[in-house]
């Protein structure tokens, strides 16, 4: 008796905390009185500087202009980030996410009816740049917006170029050239990120885009689409990169070595070149790093490839991050709403440019203040001087397990470690 | 045979004393280091050389991780949801040992089995149809959406190392308090659990341990700022492509410190209590 009546009170004790559970979930994000409460998922952790400071600044501004919008915002780094994407995915999407404009992210997210198609027409006047919609948009509807553009830049230290008599290289043969010379001075030519894979993979693809020019997309689509990478262009392009390893043109141990550490190299002058992609303009700027290192960064795109088709103007540039609605947001207008005043051109792409956070996928010539770093006016000019752009690198062209075969592999076929041929029909299998 | 016992006497304790402090210096220098990296700047931070000495102390990274990093908050959140979660476990697991070691009945043996299974499901496994159920219950953004995780997969290993322990107890005890007329409650609480207090502190520093480091869980379950735990506090410097190192080994060796107090307060009884428990089946 004495039993039955103690499972009695567990019972009960369980059925009234799930119900004490189940009334804060019933909260609805409409409340009677005409407030609304915006949900944000921001891959953006550090809410104080950069890109993070960028977005709180406008949810602030938005929230003051709106009185009756609450905005509550939360924020995990990538790799948390994704993994509760997937779990937000299943149930109770927050109302505005962070999103990648990538087959590798965005494929399987839309097929799972996830994200609210927006229209395309609003955005006529937004000024966003030729073709950077193109990642955002599946089946030819819109699906979210870009956030920044991104260009493969090769950084490097212009007082330690003129004080040795190196030239910035012309030619893929000659970087290799460059890269004996800067070792002879006993200086590691480029720092390279290979720990982490994508910086390689970026690489690959840059030199990739230099042998195709503008059948890049489509190399890689079919290759991906078929499981078979034995294009000889694509097989060039790993030995062009392997051969960079081999002519040393990596410090010793890049195929371990974190961003961080390869950044370091480079910004207290034991490396004379960074490969970085261009939000790292901001170094310019950084007053961690030693004056007489960071006013003499510049920067070059990669050189053009013996018998490549693409010209030295074609560069490798694309729209990673970016945002997107619900589709079963329960306050969709106003989140539509929300993310349109984000991109209003003097937002996201004003502030940033004024914090120094990278280019944005707008046009941002006319929030130019005069007062840019070398640095900057160097990418700006590279990318409007570009005759055409590569547009999503390739690891980020596929299913998420090709991606994650590609950025772990691409450290053995680099290192030697493994045969080109096994390489490409190793990242070849992971697509089917 | 009197002076080759003294030799090995004179030899040995020089050579434990070179041993231990050899794995002492390990032990101890992953500390030395997160402290000495966590007061320096962001920019010294990358050197050849195994530790650095900053030009200036920066007390202003733990100033940051305070105010920034909502360290205060955090801890409390931490505190209180590992606190209770090994009460829970302590408390539970002497009953289900109790219950499946020294009480008879038909299923005694196959429970105690189901329940320690639960060693060996990983959590990712679980991770997205964990979420899936507190959200139907409405459970995730609450404490129990950690509390119950954090319990669950602390508590094979602590009914493992308790039903152990329990063997080592003679049952002659409880026959004479149940002679005296005590009931069953009594017997576990004022009979057994004073006995299984060297058990009790491992599975508490066990149990401790495990949870209070764990985010994945936690950034899965949780969504709101209310119920976050301390290593959110390092993702607040996390940033899109760099970080900020240097306030992040602040955090982390205020983080670090809980952890190491409970560890010193409790390491008295935790040799002993995995010791005993390992030799009985």
């Amino acid at each position: 008796m004495k039993k039955k009546i103690i499972s009695a009170l567990l019972v009960a004790a369980m059925a009234v905390s799930m119900l004490a559970g189940c009334g804060n979930k019933s909260e609805s994000a409409k409340s009677s009185d005409g407030t609304v409460t915006l949900k944000v998922f921001s891959n953006l952790p550090d809410r104080k500087n950069g890109q993070g400071l960028v977005e709180q600044m406008i949810i602030d501004e938005y929230m003051k202009e709106n009185s009756n919008v609450k905005i509550e915002v939360e924020a995990l780094d990538e790799e948390a980030y994704k993994t509760k994407f997937k779990a937000y995915s299943m149930e109770g999407m927050p109302d505005v996410v962070s999103i990648w404009g990538q087959p590798s992210f965005l494929d399987e997210v839309v097929e799972a009816g996830v994200l609210a198609e927006l229209d395309q027409a609003d955005y006529t006047d937004y000024k966003f740049i030729e073709g950077s919609l193109n990642g955002f948009t599946y089946d030819d509807k819109l699906y979210g917006l870009p956030r920044n553009t991104d260009v493969a830049c090769i950084y490097y230290n212009e007082k330690l170029f003129q004080d040795n008599g190196w030239e910035i290289p012309k030619t893929y043969d000659e970087l290799l050239a460059l890269a004996d010379k800067i070792n002879a001075a006993g200086i590691t030519p480029m720092a390279m990120d290979g720990g982490d894979g994508w910086p390689m993979a970026v690489y690959l693809s840059d030199v990739l885009f230099k042998l195709t020019g503008e059948d890049y997309s489509d190399v890689v689509s079919n290759a991906i689409s078929t499981g078979d990478f034995s294009d000889a262009n694509l097989k060039k392009a790993t030995e062009l990169l392997k051969a960079a390893a081999d002519a040393k043109l990596f410090q010793n141990g890049y195929d371990s070595q974190d961003y961080g550490t390869a950044m370091n190299l480079f910004t207290n002058g034991q490396a004379a070149m960074f490969y970085m992609g261009s939000w790292e303009s901001s170094m310019a700027l950084n007053e961690d790093i030693p004056e007489e290192i960071r006013t003499n960064i510049r920067v070059f795109t990669m050189p053009v490839v013996d018998g490549g088709k693409a010209a030295a103007t074609d560069i490798a540039a694309w729209n990673g991050g970016g945002y997107a609605v619900s589709a079963n947001s329960e306050v969709k207008e106003e989140a539509i709403k929300f993310l349109n005043y984000m991109y209003q051109p003097d937002k996201l792409s004003k502030y940033g440019w004024e914090n120094g956070v990278g280019m944005s996928a707008q046009d941002q010539s006319e929030y130019m203040t005069g007062d840019e770093t070398k640095l900057q006016m160097q990418i700006v000019d590279a990318v409007n001087n570009a005759t055409s752009v590569s547009g999503t690198p390739v690891n980020d062209c596929g299913p998420s397990a090709f991606k994650t075969s590609i950025e772990s592999e691409i450290q053995s076929v680099s290192n030697g470690s493994k045969s080109v041929d096994d390489f490409l029909s190793a990242i070849g299998t992971s697509c089917k | 045979m009197e002076s080759v016992g003294k030799r090995k006497h004179i030899f040995s304790k020089p050579l434990l004393w070179v041993v231990l402090s050899i794995v002492a210096i390990i032990q101890i220098f992953p500390l030395v280091w997160l402290v000495d990296f966590s007061l320096a700047s962001s920019n010294e931070m990358f050197t050849s050389g195994l530790l650095i000495i900053p030009e200036k102390i920066q007390w202003g990274n733990y100033a940051k991780a305070f105010v920034d990093g909502h360290f205060l908050l955090y801890l409390k959140n931490s505190i209180l949801i590992n606190g209770l979660a090994v009460l829970v476990v302590i408390l539970v697991s002497i009953m289900a040992g109790f219950a499946c070691r020294r009480m008879k009945w038909k299923l005694s043996g196959f429970v105690k089995t189901l329940l320690l299974l639960g060693m060996m499901i990983p959590i990712h496994a679980t991770l997205l149809p964990n979420y899936k159920i507190y959200n139907m219950l409405g459970l995730t953004d609450t404490i129990w959406a950690l509390l119950i995780p954090y319990v669950a997969f602390s508590l094979p290993q602590g009914l493992f190392l308790m039903t152990s322990f329990m063997e080592s107890i003679p049952v002659e005890l409880e026959e004479a308090a149940v002679m005296d007329g005590c009931g069953i409650y009594r017997i576990i609480f004022q009979i057994i659990t004073p006995m299984l207090k060297s058990s009790i502190a491992t599975v508490a520093i066990m149990t401790f341990l495990n949870n209070w480091n764990e985010f994945m869980m936690a950034s899965t379950y949780l969504s709101s700022p209310k119920w976050k735990t301390l290593p959110f506090s390092v993702l607040e410097f996390t940033g899109q492509y760099s970080s900020n190192y240097a306030v992040q080994f602040a955090v982390m060796a205020l983080t670090a410190a809980p952890a190491v107090i409970v560890y010193i307060i409790l390491n008295k009884h935790i040799t002993k209590g995995v010791a005993m428990g390992a030799v009985k089946g």
